[in-house]
């Protein structure tokens, strides 16, 4: 079956295959939110595959760039069959001040994306101000903070600081990651989660929406 | 048993016995420098290699380095393009465009790389050119003389297949080109075994190297940034013909700089000739779970987990404790897991080199 294939030639890094299938898919007349799906099956597996190690960084950006590709096929036509391309869920995320490593932030905003997230994403050195900025300009879900160094993670617990001061972080949900951040220390600095990878984290930010959607349904 | 410098490094790395481990550290970040300066280092006491002569370290900055040039050539000009607060904005005379943080030591943050395309490529490819004038040095009959009947020993850095590119490319654009491009990643890495094996033969032809060192930084805290599978593929047949000339020269002591956990590459890195794992970050990288699996094909060096000396003198006591079966052991020189962090007051430091030195002393393979 057509959308099994995409899936398994999404696992197998076979972009021109994926583009080929989802054309094919197109024309047969799948509909465009199953040819997605199909395709973050997909990217499931991969980010099992990582968090398991025995997938590696660039086996995650070449299959998230096979789901970018895909996606320039398919959003125009979920956008014309569905009215809309509603994400789960918007992330705001960034490397804190100071710190100019990126590695693990845009692991996290692959998965995220893959998973259906809207993603904000502010780059590196990202001062305090500017997270309390994009928090009051975007209206977030999530913020999601990276830091490498240990002399730039303590600027994490700033910006969890200046949320508070400027009334936003009961609005926002916050996760940390990076190799400096610990689960404990995550806890310490008042985050919601951290100290975990790139893949757990984007699936704690999915649980996080479907309780918030279970609680607006309700 | 009275051994020079030279005699005790190789004889480490040979698993033979002596009279104690050399003495050698990895660096300090420009911060910690600062912030010692404010606790009793001297003032006048700024580059590393003055640290390492202050404080009675035999390397590994102050080691002598064969002056030849490896690695792109001419070297390009830097243009800041703009200052910002506290950032700088580069040129970096490639083509590409940085941001640098003006008073915190951090990786440059790139925001055009020099190479996003075969054409970019094109323009860079003469740089690694072997034959570009200035390479070895016009005196080199001098410095061959100097090096003749040394008690000291000499390294010679010999590149880097991945860690290069991915700098000129980004790690985005060059995880891609393995998979869309790989005809144009081979071609760029037999670029750079071809700069490394010509300048090898010239040199080796006339120096007794002790050591080779390759520099890569290609993982991080999760693993390889490039999955095994294509390191085996494309980087292993190509360091062998780098390695295949300096043990053909006797030069058995290959070493490769690589932060992050490294342990998936560590069997490909053996079987193509490298055999020297630097510097073992202890986060990541347990040097007895090396030595376990590998035994003695892997050499060690680093590895003295850098938040002991943050924390005092009862955890670097039990970090050297930690390490002792493995000194004695031999194929292991200890140096902190990546430069001295500033979390570490001059205070620790100092003890910690107190307490390393007779830790030297008293056992060794």
């Amino acid at each position: 079956m057509v959308l099994d294939d995409i899936k398994e030639s999404l696992v197998g890094l076979d972009m021109d295959k994926v583009l080929d299938l989802v054309k094919r898919a197109v024309d047969e007349g799948y509909r465009p939110v199953d040819i997605v799906n199909s395709l973050a099956d997909g990217m499931k597996i991969i980010g099992e595959g990582y968090e398991r190690g025995e997938l590696f960084l660039s086996e995650i950006i070449m299959a998230s760039e096979i789901f970018k590709e895909a996606m320039n096929i398919l959003e125009p036509l979920v956008l014309k069959e569905e009215g809309v391309l509603k994400p789960i869920g918007r992330v705001v995320v960034g490397t804190v001040e100071g710190d100019l490593h990126d590695i693990g932030k845009n692991l996290f905003t692959m998965f995220l994306k893959s998973m259906g997230f809207d993603v904000i994403d502010l780059g590196v050195d990202v001062s305090v101000e500017n997270f309390v900025d994009a928090v009051k300009q975007y209206r977030p879900d999530i913020v999601g903070m990276s830091a490498l160094l240990t002399t730039t993670v303590v600027n994490m617990e700033k910006v969890i600081k200046a949320l508070e001061e400027a009334g936003l972080r009961s609005y926002v949900k916050v996760i940390v990651g990076g190799a400096a951040v610990s689960k404990e220390y995550a806890i310490e600095i008042g985050a919601d989660a951290g100290g975990i990878d790139a893949y757990e984290g984007a699936l704690i930010c999915r649980k996080w929406m479907e309780e918030k959607q279970k609680i607006s349904v309700k | 048993m009275a051994l020079t410098h030279r005699e005790r490094l190789l004889r480490v790395f040979g698993f033979k016995s002596v009279d104690r481990v050399p003495n050698y550290e990895f660096g300090y970040w420009k911060e910690t420098i600062d912030r010692w300066h404010r606790e009793g280092l001297p003032l006048e006491v700024k580059a590393d290699d003055d640290i390492e002569r202050y404080l009675g370290l035999e390397g590994l900055e102050s080691i002598e380095r064969v002056p030849v040039a490896v690695g792109i050539w001419p070297n390009p000009f830097e243009k800041v393009l703009k200052r910002e607060d506290d950032k700088e904005f580069v040129a970096d005379g490639l083509g590409g465009i940085f941001i640098r943080k003006k008073y915190i030591s951090t990786i440059p943050h790139y925001i055009r790389y020099p190479i996003k395309s075969r054409e970019d490529w094109e323009r860079i490819k003469p740089l690694f050119n072997p034959e570009t004038p200035g390479r070895i040095p016009l005196n080199w009959n001098d410095i061959v003389e100097i090096y003749k009947n040394r008690d000291y020993p000499l390294i010679i850095f010999v590149g880097s297949l991945y860690g290069w590119l991915r700098n000129l490319m980004g790690v985005e654009r060059i995880s891609i080109a393995f998979y869309r491009e790989p005809e144009w990643v081979e071609e760029m890495m037999d670029t750079i075994v071809n700069l490394s094996t010509a300048i090898l033969r010239k040199v080796l032809r006339d120096i007794d190297v002790d050591v080779a060192w390759f520099w890569e930084d290609m993982a991080y805290s999760k693993g390889p940034l490039l999955s095994p599978k294509l390191f085996e593929k494309f980087m292993v047949p190509r360091y062998k013909k780098i390695t295949d000339i300096l043990h053909e020269h006797g030069v058995n002591v290959v070493v490769v700089d690589c932060d992050g956990y490294i342990d998936p590459l560590v069997s490909g890195w053996l079987e193509a000739g490298v055999n020297c794992m630097f510097p073992l970050e202890a986060r990541y990288v347990d040097p007895y779970r090396l030595r376990e699996k590998f035994g003695r094909r892997v050499l060690l060096m680093g590895g003295v987990d850098k938040r002991a000396l943050m924390i005092g003198e009862k955890a670097i006591d039990k970090e050297l404790e930690r390490l002792t079966p493995l000194l004695e052991e031999g194929g292991y020189i200890p140096t902190v897991d990546h430069r001295v962090p500033p979390e570490v007051p001059y205070q620790n430091y100092i003890y910690y080199l107190k307490k390393k030195k007779e830790w030297l002393e008293k056992h060794h393979p």
